[in-house]
């Protein structure tokens, strides 16, 4: 387990609280004690397979999951207790698109905006859908648009009210290489402009791209937690795979460039030498791979 | 007001459903048909109360259409929300009371009741009804759609698949509608059965609709008919209040 990533932040800098949370679905355990702290001005990913618990820790903390067990705190809101001064403070990108889809762009950001007493909303409206580039669109339904420009709808609606924290579930998912990149500018912007940002995904480069601190969560467990640099130096920073004489494939995590040559020397067959990157830690801790 | 959001996005979806074509025949088929198969065609032959038929079939059916079409809108329109477009999430999420949400949803339910209601009683009109609008009638046809429109939240809120609505309608709603009196006086009923009909809410909606002056029945009606719109109001805002994925 890696936790050298684990500190804990005074009061005043910290976002995000969370001490044991566990959800359970009947026998199922979704989530098993995890707690970690996000500070303020964070961007934060959650990163972990399909069913790790990633999207189960977004609902507690945005209010839509009640957690069997232990405690969350939002600025210093629980979670549980006081959920408007939550609801108040966060906006949301969910993994499934939550939008009404017979209604217009416009449309669905003004009753958000009604919802979460925006003042000044109709200009509002128009400066987010400009920065998603969908304000020519404003009257389409949106059942009419693509993935990419509903994902970025979303996007928008989620930032109409500045929100202090932003939740973002699989943000980039399906969408192309050109798409994601544009969001992932709009995620750093947030940043940039006091935004506390928590992502979940399970695309490595995603991970590695965004985030101050990577949490790997599997079947329900944060596994290892730090800045993806240091992740990666802790199991070792190169990565040998070749197929050995025997026709069996090698997979190996050296910690210097020469261990990694070492391993070079021992085949002529094709083989791959790269940096690790974070799939690379997920394997080292649980044998296992994140994308499929 | 915070309730007002949710009543307008309600409004726009059925201000787009209204304008395709079909919707309107469809929401009024099942009522229109019972006007013409039962009031005018069986009607004519027969007295009920002193009465024509189709003049004491007529408030029946605008209670019926009324309670379908705020409970179906909002039971189907607020499982679907829930469990297939998650939309309902944006509602939960906001940071306003579970009150505000079902009074959004119910004021709502009950536009959708009053314009089923209208349309039934202008076809009515027009086919030579002797129907006159009370206050009485007003007022029960108020209270009947926010009653089902707050049932329509509670089986939105419980059921686990959108089949499960039919199931609902199917098991409660459609017998109700036999047997509460909107085809025939419920005095006609064995006294067993009697006594169940007395505790379905529409009973006491087609008794009051159905009464000129306040009575000692028309009073007891109104109360239980507000007693079940209250108890339905609170039950479906604690669920709202404990909603969890």
């Amino acid at each position: 387990m890696l936790y050298n990533g684990h500190v804990f932040y005074p009061a005043e800098e910290k976002m995000i609280s969370i001490k044991n949370l566990t959800k359970d679905y009947g026998k199922v355990r979704a989530l098993d004690s995890l707690s970690l702290e996000i500070r303020r001005e964070e961007i934060f990913g959650l990163l972990g397979p399909n069913g790790a618990g990633k999207s189960t820790t977004i609902k507690i903390l945005n209010t839509l999951v009640k957690p069997s067990s232990g405690r969350a705190w939002l600025d210093g809101f629980d979670v549980v207790q006081s959920p408007l001064q939550i609801k108040e403070r966060i906006g949301v990108v969910p993994q499934e698109n939550n939008l009404d889809r017979d209604l217009t762009a416009f449309e669905n950001l003004k009753i958000y905006g009604l919802l979460h007493h925006i003042q000044d909303l109709g200009k509002k409206i128009e400066e987010h859908l400009r920065s998603v580039d969908l304000w020519e669109r404003r009257n389409d339904p949106v059942q009419t648009f693509s993935g990419g420009m509903q994902r970025r709808l979303l996007i928008a609606r989620a930032l109409l009210g500045r929100p202090q924290i932003l939740f973002l579930d699989e943000p980039t998912i399906g969408l192309d290489p050109q798409v994601r990149r544009e969001i992932w500018n709009t995620i750093r912007r947030i940043r940039t402009q006091g935004g506390t940002v928590l992502l979940t995904t399970h695309y490595i480069e995603e991970a590695e791209a965004l985030s101050d601190r990577v949490g790997i969560l599997s079947r329900g467990k944060l596994i290892a937690l730090d800045t993806p640099e240091n992740l990666k130096k802790m199991v070792g920073e190169y990565v040998v795979e070749y197929v050995d004489q025997d026709g069996s494939k090698v997979y190996q995590i050296c910690r210097t460039r020469e261990d990694a040559q070492c391993h070079l020397l021992q085949t002529e067959s094709e083989m791959t030498f790269r940096k690790a990157n974070l799939e690379d830690v997920f394997v080292k801790l649980t044998g296992a791979r994140i994308e499929t | 007001m915070n309730w007002y959001p949710i009543f307008l996005r309600e409004m726009l979806q059925f201000k787009k459903k209204l304008f395709r074509l079909g919707y309107i025949f469809t929401s009024m088929m099942v009522p229109l048909l019972y006007l013409i198969a039962f009031g005018l065609g069986l009607g004519r032959s027969v007295q009920v109360a002193g009465g024509s038929y189709f003049n004491y079939l007529l408030p029946g059916l605008v209670a019926m259409s009324s309670m379908n079409n705020s409970y179906n809108w909002i039971a189907s329109g607020l499982n679907l929300s829930r469990l297939y477009f998650k939309t309902f999430q944006v509602l939960v999420q906001a940071p306003i009371a579970p009150t505000s949400i079902i009074a959004g949803y119910v004021v709502s339910g009950m536009v959708r009741g009053l314009f089923a209601s209208v349309m039934i009683i202008l076809v009515g009109l027009l086919a030579g009804s002797g129907f006159h609008l009370s206050l009485i009638f007003i007022l029960t046809l108020f209270l009947n759609c926010f009653l089902f429109s707050n049932l329509g939240v509670i089986v939105g809120m419980i059921t686990k698949s959108h089949e499960d609505t039919s199931t609902y309608a199917n098991f409660f709603i459609l017998p109700m509608v036999f047997f509460s009196g909107t085809f025939f006086p419920i005095e006609r009923m064995p006294a067993l059965i009697k006594g169940i009909i007395l505790c379905l809410p529409l009973t006491h909606t087609n008794i009051l609709i159905r009464k000129t002056i306040w009575d000692d029945q028309a009073w007891l009606a109104l109360l239980i008919m507000i007693a079940y719109a209250a108890l339905f109001f609170i039950i479906g805002s604690r669920m709202i209040k404990n909603y969890s994925e």
